[in-house]
Protein backbone atom coordinates (compact mmCIF):
# COMPACT_ATOMS: atom_id res chain seq x y z
CA UNK A 1 0.00 0.00 0.00
CA UNK A 2 1.32 3.46 0.81
CA UNK A 3 -0.04 6.86 1.76
CA UNK A 4 -0.33 8.01 -1.88
CA UNK A 5 -1.16 4.53 -3.21
CA UNK A 6 -4.52 5.56 -4.68
CA UNK A 7 -3.05 8.59 -6.44
CA UNK A 8 -0.16 6.56 -7.85
CA UNK A 9 -2.51 3.99 -9.39
CA UNK A 10 -4.54 6.58 -11.32
CA UNK A 11 -4.03 6.85 -15.08
CA UNK A 12 -0.65 8.38 -15.87
CA UNK A 13 -0.19 11.68 -17.68
CA UNK A 14 2.08 11.61 -20.74
CA UNK A 15 3.84 14.35 -22.66
CA UNK A 16 4.01 14.02 -26.46
CA UNK A 17 6.47 15.71 -28.84
CA UNK A 18 5.87 14.13 -32.22
CA UNK A 19 7.12 10.57 -31.96
CA UNK A 20 8.58 11.18 -28.50
CA UNK A 21 6.48 10.35 -25.49
CA UNK A 22 7.31 10.25 -21.79
CA UNK A 23 5.30 10.01 -18.59
CA UNK A 24 5.45 12.94 -16.18
CA UNK A 25 6.79 10.58 -13.49
CA UNK A 26 9.63 9.30 -15.66
CA UNK A 27 10.47 12.88 -16.65
CA UNK A 28 10.58 13.94 -12.99
CA UNK A 29 12.84 11.01 -12.10
CA UNK A 30 15.23 11.82 -14.97
CA UNK A 31 15.30 15.53 -14.03
CA UNK A 32 15.95 14.55 -10.40
CA UNK A 33 18.87 12.37 -11.47
CA UNK A 34 20.32 15.23 -13.54
CA UNK A 35 19.98 17.65 -10.61
CA UNK A 36 21.63 15.09 -8.32
CA UNK A 37 24.48 14.71 -10.82
CA UNK A 38 24.88 18.49 -11.00
CA UNK A 39 24.95 18.76 -7.21
CA UNK A 40 27.51 15.98 -6.98
CA UNK A 41 29.74 17.99 -9.32
CA UNK A 42 29.50 21.33 -7.55
CA UNK A 43 29.07 20.45 -3.87
CA UNK A 44 32.27 19.84 -1.90
CA UNK A 45 33.04 16.40 -0.53
CA UNK A 46 32.04 16.08 3.13
CA UNK A 47 35.06 16.63 5.34
CA UNK A 48 37.12 17.88 2.41
CA UNK A 49 38.80 20.67 4.33
CA UNK A 50 42.23 22.08 3.93
CA UNK A 51 44.77 20.50 6.16
CA UNK A 52 43.34 17.00 5.97
CA UNK A 53 45.61 15.97 3.16
CA UNK A 54 48.91 14.52 4.17
CA UNK A 55 52.23 14.51 2.52
CA UNK B 1 55.93 0.72 -23.85
CA UNK B 2 58.65 3.34 -23.49
CA UNK B 3 61.16 3.14 -20.65
CA UNK B 4 60.07 6.56 -19.41
CA UNK B 5 56.42 5.43 -19.17
CA UNK B 6 57.39 2.22 -17.40
CA UNK B 7 59.47 4.23 -14.99
CA UNK B 8 56.64 6.66 -14.24
CA UNK B 9 54.07 3.89 -13.77
CA UNK B 10 56.24 1.90 -11.38
CA UNK B 11 57.40 4.90 -9.33
CA UNK B 12 55.80 5.36 -5.88
CA UNK B 13 53.22 8.16 -5.55
CA UNK B 14 54.93 11.30 -4.27
CA UNK B 15 51.89 13.62 -4.14
CA UNK B 16 49.43 14.19 -1.36
CA UNK B 17 47.51 11.29 0.19
CA UNK B 18 44.24 11.25 2.07
CA UNK B 19 42.74 8.86 4.61
CA UNK B 20 39.78 7.05 3.16
CA UNK B 21 37.47 4.67 5.07
CA UNK B 22 35.81 2.40 2.50
CA UNK B 23 33.84 0.41 5.13
CA UNK B 24 32.46 3.62 6.63
CA UNK B 25 31.37 4.88 3.22
CA UNK B 26 29.76 1.51 2.34
CA UNK B 27 27.82 1.37 5.61
CA UNK B 28 26.68 4.99 5.20
CA UNK B 29 25.49 4.25 1.64
CA UNK B 30 23.53 1.15 2.71
CA UNK B 31 21.90 2.99 5.63
CA UNK B 32 20.93 6.01 3.51
CA UNK B 33 19.50 3.84 0.71
CA UNK B 34 17.55 1.74 3.26
CA UNK B 35 16.01 4.88 4.78
CA UNK B 36 15.10 6.28 1.35
CA UNK B 37 13.56 2.93 0.25
CA UNK B 38 11.53 2.66 3.47
CA UNK B 39 10.32 6.25 3.13
CA UNK B 40 9.35 5.90 -0.55
CA UNK B 41 7.60 2.58 0.11
CA UNK B 42 5.62 4.14 2.95
CA UNK B 43 4.63 7.08 0.77
CA UNK B 44 3.97 5.46 -2.60
CA UNK B 45 3.67 1.67 -2.18
CA UNK B 46 4.09 -0.31 -5.40
CA UNK B 47 2.13 -0.94 -8.62
CA UNK B 48 -0.57 -3.52 -8.05
CA UNK B 49 -2.56 -3.89 -11.25
CA UNK B 50 -4.56 -7.09 -10.98
CA UNK B 51 -3.51 -9.78 -13.44
CA UNK B 52 -5.68 -10.29 -16.52
CA UNK B 53 -7.50 -13.63 -16.36
CA UNK B 54 -9.30 -15.69 -19.01
CA UNK B 55 -12.49 -15.27 -17.00
CA UNK B 56 -12.11 -11.50 -17.13
CA UNK B 57 -11.45 -11.64 -20.89
CA UNK B 58 -14.32 -14.07 -21.67
CA UNK B 59 -16.82 -12.04 -19.63
CA UNK B 60 -15.72 -8.58 -20.84
CA UNK B 61 -15.14 -9.46 -24.52
CA UNK B 62 -16.83 -12.81 -25.31
CA UNK B 63 -16.81 -12.27 -29.09
CA UNK B 64 -13.05 -11.62 -29.09
CA UNK B 65 -12.42 -14.69 -26.93
CA UNK B 66 -14.63 -16.88 -29.12
CA UNK B 67 -12.93 -15.68 -32.33
CA UNK B 68 -9.49 -16.25 -30.81
CA UNK B 69 -10.45 -19.81 -29.80
CA UNK B 70 -11.51 -20.46 -33.42
CA UNK B 71 -8.19 -19.03 -34.67
CA UNK B 72 -6.30 -21.38 -32.33
CA UNK B 73 -8.19 -24.32 -33.86
CA UNK B 74 -7.65 -23.06 -37.41
CA UNK B 75 -3.96 -22.31 -36.88
CA UNK B 76 -4.34 -18.65 -37.88
CA UNK B 77 -3.54 -17.07 -34.51
CA UNK B 78 -0.30 -15.23 -33.81
CA UNK B 79 1.04 -18.11 -31.73
CA UNK B 80 0.06 -20.78 -34.28
CA UNK B 81 2.05 -19.00 -36.99
CA UNK B 82 4.93 -17.74 -34.82
CA UNK B 83 7.58 -20.37 -35.56
CA UNK B 84 10.44 -21.18 -33.18
CA UNK B 85 10.62 -21.62 -30.24
CA UNK B 86 6.95 -22.69 -30.21
CA UNK B 87 6.37 -24.48 -33.53
CA UNK B 88 7.63 -24.94 -37.10
CA UNK B 89 4.94 -22.76 -38.73
CA UNK B 90 7.40 -20.10 -39.95
CA UNK B 91 11.09 -19.22 -40.02
CA UNK B 92 10.74 -16.92 -37.01
CA UNK B 93 12.91 -13.93 -36.17
CA UNK B 94 15.89 -13.43 -38.49
CA UNK B 95 18.74 -11.02 -39.20
CA UNK B 96 18.71 -11.08 -42.98
CA UNK B 97 19.96 -14.55 -43.93
CA UNK B 98 20.64 -15.46 -40.29
CA UNK B 99 17.59 -17.34 -39.02
CA UNK B 100 18.45 -17.18 -35.32
CA UNK B 101 15.17 -18.52 -33.90
CA UNK B 102 15.05 -21.37 -36.42
CA UNK B 103 18.62 -22.41 -35.60
CA UNK B 104 17.83 -22.56 -31.89
CA UNK B 105 14.85 -24.80 -32.71
CA UNK B 106 11.50 -25.50 -31.10
CA UNK B 107 12.50 -25.55 -27.44
CA UNK B 108 9.06 -24.81 -25.96
CA UNK B 109 6.54 -26.62 -28.18
CA UNK B 110 3.02 -25.19 -28.19
CA UNK B 111 0.23 -26.90 -30.11
CA UNK B 112 -2.51 -24.28 -30.11
CA UNK B 113 -5.26 -26.75 -31.08
CA UNK B 114 -4.67 -29.21 -28.27
CA UNK B 115 -2.91 -27.07 -25.65
CA UNK B 116 -5.33 -24.13 -25.82
CA UNK B 117 -8.67 -25.75 -26.74
CA UNK B 118 -9.03 -29.54 -26.83
CA UNK B 119 -7.00 -30.55 -23.75
CA UNK B 120 -8.59 -27.91 -21.45
CA UNK B 121 -12.06 -29.00 -22.63
CA UNK B 122 -11.29 -32.62 -21.72
CA UNK B 123 -10.49 -31.63 -18.13
CA UNK B 124 -14.07 -30.62 -17.28
CA UNK B 125 -17.47 -32.30 -17.45
CA UNK B 126 -19.05 -30.78 -20.56
CA UNK B 127 -22.68 -30.42 -21.54
CA UNK B 128 -23.89 -32.86 -24.22
CA UNK B 129 -23.26 -30.63 -27.30
CA UNK B 130 -19.67 -29.93 -26.24
CA UNK B 131 -18.99 -33.54 -25.23
CA UNK B 132 -20.35 -34.72 -28.61
CA UNK B 133 -18.29 -32.08 -30.42
CA UNK B 134 -15.15 -33.30 -28.65
CA UNK B 135 -15.87 -36.90 -29.69
CA UNK B 136 -16.47 -35.81 -33.29
CA UNK B 137 -13.25 -33.77 -33.36
CA UNK B 138 -11.11 -36.49 -31.81
CA UNK B 139 -12.59 -39.11 -34.14
CA UNK B 140 -11.66 -37.15 -37.28
CA UNK B 141 -8.42 -36.95 -39.24
CA UNK B 142 -6.22 -33.84 -39.23
CA UNK B 143 -7.23 -32.77 -42.75
CA UNK B 144 -10.94 -32.76 -41.90
CA UNK B 145 -10.29 -30.92 -38.64
CA UNK B 146 -8.30 -28.28 -40.50
CA UNK B 147 -11.03 -27.86 -43.15
CA UNK B 148 -13.75 -27.36 -40.50
CA UNK B 149 -11.71 -24.88 -38.49
CA UNK B 150 -10.46 -22.88 -41.50
CA UNK B 151 -13.99 -22.67 -42.97
CA UNK B 152 -15.43 -21.40 -39.70
CA UNK B 153 -12.56 -18.99 -39.06
CA UNK B 154 -13.02 -17.46 -42.54
CA UNK B 155 -16.81 -17.23 -42.09
CA UNK B 156 -16.48 -15.68 -38.62
CA UNK B 157 -14.01 -13.09 -39.89
CA UNK B 158 -16.44 -12.20 -42.70
CA UNK B 159 -19.21 -11.82 -40.10
CA UNK B 160 -17.00 -9.40 -38.18
CA UNK B 161 -16.64 -11.85 -35.25
CA UNK B 162 -20.42 -12.01 -34.74
CA UNK B 163 -21.19 -15.74 -34.47
CA UNK B 164 -24.92 -15.13 -34.88
CA UNK B 165 -24.32 -13.72 -38.38
CA UNK B 166 -22.18 -16.59 -39.69
CA UNK B 167 -23.83 -18.25 -42.68
CA UNK B 168 -24.36 -22.03 -42.71
CA UNK B 169 -21.38 -24.11 -43.81
CA UNK B 170 -19.19 -27.15 -43.27
CA UNK B 171 -17.86 -26.25 -39.83
CA UNK B 172 -18.13 -29.63 -38.08
CA UNK B 173 -17.88 -29.34 -34.27
CA UNK B 174 -15.83 -26.12 -34.31
CA UNK B 175 -18.64 -23.71 -33.20
CA UNK B 176 -19.55 -26.05 -30.32
CA UNK B 177 -15.90 -26.41 -29.23
CA UNK B 178 -15.32 -22.64 -29.26
CA UNK B 179 -18.61 -22.12 -27.41
CA UNK B 180 -17.63 -24.76 -24.84
CA UNK B 181 -14.28 -23.09 -24.25
CA UNK B 182 -16.00 -19.71 -23.87
CA UNK B 183 -18.34 -21.17 -21.23
CA UNK B 184 -15.39 -22.79 -19.46
CA UNK B 185 -13.44 -19.51 -19.44
CA UNK B 186 -16.45 -17.52 -18.20
CA UNK B 187 -16.81 -19.99 -15.33
CA UNK B 188 -13.16 -19.37 -14.39
CA UNK B 189 -11.84 -22.89 -14.95
CA UNK B 190 -9.67 -22.25 -18.05
CA UNK B 191 -6.89 -20.44 -16.18
CA UNK B 192 -6.17 -23.45 -13.99
CA UNK B 193 -6.57 -25.94 -16.85
CA UNK B 194 -3.93 -24.14 -18.93
CA UNK B 195 -1.52 -23.86 -16.00
CA UNK B 196 -1.83 -27.47 -14.88
CA UNK B 197 -0.53 -28.96 -18.15
CA UNK B 198 2.82 -30.62 -17.54
CA UNK B 199 4.59 -30.95 -14.20
CA UNK B 200 3.01 -31.23 -10.76
CA UNK B 201 4.43 -27.88 -9.69
CA UNK B 202 3.80 -25.28 -12.38
CA UNK B 203 5.36 -21.87 -12.69
CA UNK B 204 5.43 -21.65 -16.48
CA UNK B 205 2.80 -19.17 -17.70
CA UNK B 206 3.93 -19.21 -21.33
CA UNK B 207 0.77 -20.82 -22.68
CA UNK B 208 -1.60 -18.47 -20.87
CA UNK B 209 0.40 -15.44 -21.98
CA UNK B 210 0.50 -16.59 -25.60
CA UNK B 211 -3.23 -17.36 -25.67
CA UNK B 212 -4.07 -14.01 -24.06
CA UNK B 213 -1.76 -12.26 -26.52
CA UNK B 214 -3.54 -13.80 -29.52
CA UNK B 215 -6.75 -11.90 -28.73
CA UNK B 216 -7.44 -8.18 -28.85
CA UNK B 217 -8.50 -7.80 -25.21
CA UNK B 218 -5.04 -8.20 -23.66
CA UNK B 219 -3.54 -5.97 -26.34
CA UNK B 220 -6.14 -3.28 -25.64
CA UNK B 221 -5.29 -3.40 -21.91
CA UNK B 222 -1.66 -2.84 -22.79
CA UNK B 223 -2.51 0.09 -25.07
CA UNK B 224 -4.68 1.68 -22.38
CA UNK B 225 -1.78 1.50 -19.92
CA UNK B 226 0.77 2.93 -22.41
CA UNK B 227 2.76 -0.28 -22.31
CA UNK B 228 2.98 -0.90 -26.08
CA UNK B 229 6.51 -1.08 -27.45
CA UNK B 230 5.58 1.37 -30.20
CA UNK B 231 4.78 4.07 -27.61
CA UNK B 232 7.91 3.74 -25.41
CA UNK B 233 6.06 1.12 -23.34
CA UNK B 234 9.33 -0.54 -22.35
CA UNK B 235 10.09 2.52 -20.20
CA UNK B 236 6.66 2.71 -18.57
CA UNK B 237 4.97 1.24 -15.53
CA UNK B 238 1.29 0.86 -14.74
CA UNK B 239 -0.42 3.81 -13.08
CA UNK B 240 1.71 6.82 -12.24
CA UNK B 241 4.74 4.90 -11.04
CA UNK B 242 8.08 5.64 -12.68
CA UNK B 243 9.16 2.96 -15.11
CA UNK B 244 12.45 1.71 -16.50
CA UNK B 245 13.76 5.07 -17.72
CA UNK B 246 17.23 3.56 -18.22
CA UNK B 247 15.79 1.55 -21.15
CA UNK B 248 15.27 4.74 -23.15
CA UNK B 249 17.88 3.90 -25.77
CA UNK B 250 16.60 0.34 -26.22
CA UNK B 251 13.05 1.69 -26.50
CA UNK B 252 14.09 4.54 -28.82
CA UNK B 253 14.86 2.28 -31.80
CA UNK B 254 11.30 0.91 -31.81
CA UNK B 255 9.94 4.44 -32.44
CA UNK B 256 11.82 5.18 -35.68
CA UNK B 257 11.96 3.73 -39.21
CA UNK B 258 12.71 1.11 -40.33
CA UNK B 259 11.97 -0.67 -37.05
CA UNK B 260 8.47 0.76 -36.62
CA UNK B 261 7.35 -0.16 -40.12
CA UNK B 262 5.11 -3.00 -39.02
CA UNK B 263 5.18 -6.75 -39.24
CA UNK B 264 5.19 -6.89 -43.05
CA UNK B 265 8.50 -5.06 -43.38
CA UNK B 266 11.71 -7.12 -43.02
CA UNK B 267 13.07 -4.76 -40.37
CA UNK B 268 9.75 -4.14 -38.62
CA UNK B 269 8.98 -7.86 -38.40
CA UNK B 270 12.43 -8.61 -37.00
CA UNK B 271 12.88 -5.41 -34.99
CA UNK B 272 13.65 -7.33 -31.78
CA UNK B 273 16.65 -9.07 -33.35
CA UNK B 274 17.98 -5.98 -35.16
CA UNK B 275 17.66 -3.77 -32.08
CA UNK B 276 19.34 -6.41 -29.93
CA UNK B 277 22.20 -6.40 -32.45
CA UNK B 278 22.47 -2.59 -32.41
CA UNK B 279 22.43 -2.45 -28.60
CA UNK B 280 24.98 -5.26 -28.42
CA UNK B 281 27.29 -3.34 -30.79
CA UNK B 282 26.83 -0.12 -28.79
CA UNK B 283 27.50 -1.97 -25.52
CA UNK B 284 30.72 -3.43 -26.93
CA UNK B 285 31.61 0.10 -28.11
CA UNK B 286 31.07 1.40 -24.58
CA UNK B 287 33.28 -1.32 -23.11
CA UNK B 288 35.94 -0.59 -25.72
CA UNK B 289 35.83 3.22 -25.28
CA UNK B 290 39.39 3.37 -23.91
CA UNK B 291 40.60 1.75 -27.13
CA UNK B 292 38.69 3.87 -29.67
CA UNK B 293 40.78 6.81 -31.00
CA UNK B 294 38.93 10.11 -30.65
CA UNK B 295 36.31 8.72 -28.28
CA UNK B 296 38.95 7.90 -25.68
CA UNK B 297 40.10 11.54 -25.78
CA UNK B 298 36.66 12.95 -24.97
CA UNK B 299 37.32 13.27 -21.19
CA UNK B 300 40.26 15.57 -21.97
CA UNK B 301 37.97 17.79 -24.06
CA UNK B 302 34.91 17.69 -21.76
CA UNK B 303 37.03 18.17 -18.61
CA UNK B 304 34.34 17.08 -16.15
CA UNK B 305 37.09 15.51 -14.03
CA UNK B 306 38.52 19.00 -13.46
CA UNK B 307 35.15 20.07 -12.06
CA UNK B 308 34.98 17.04 -9.74
CA UNK B 309 38.55 17.56 -8.48
CA UNK B 310 38.41 21.37 -8.72
CA UNK B 311 40.03 21.88 -5.30
CA UNK B 312 43.07 19.89 -6.34
CA UNK B 313 43.41 21.72 -9.65
CA UNK B 314 43.00 25.11 -7.90
CA UNK B 315 45.50 24.35 -5.16
CA UNK B 316 48.04 22.95 -7.56
CA UNK B 317 47.47 25.77 -10.10
CA UNK B 318 46.95 23.20 -12.82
Amino acid sequence: MGIFHHFMNLKAVYIHWGWFQISITNLLVILFMLVLFGLALVLPFPGNKKGKDQK
Amino acid sequence: MSDRRTELESAPWSGRVRRYDLIKEGVAAVVIVAIVVAALSTLFGSPDDKQVTFKQWAVAAPADFYATAVQELAGTSGTAGYGAPYNHASDGVNLGPLYLAKWLGVTHPVDTVNDFVITPLTTVANAAPVADALKQWQGSDAKTQSTWATNYDTALTKANQDASKVSAGNYGPVPALAGGLLTMAQAGSLDGALLSQGNYFQSDNTKQTLFLGDGSYFNDQSTASNLQGSTWGMMNETGRYPGQAWLWLYSFWYQIPPFNNGDNHPFGANADAWIMLIMGALSIGLICMPLIPGVRSLPYKIKIHRLIWKNYYQEENL
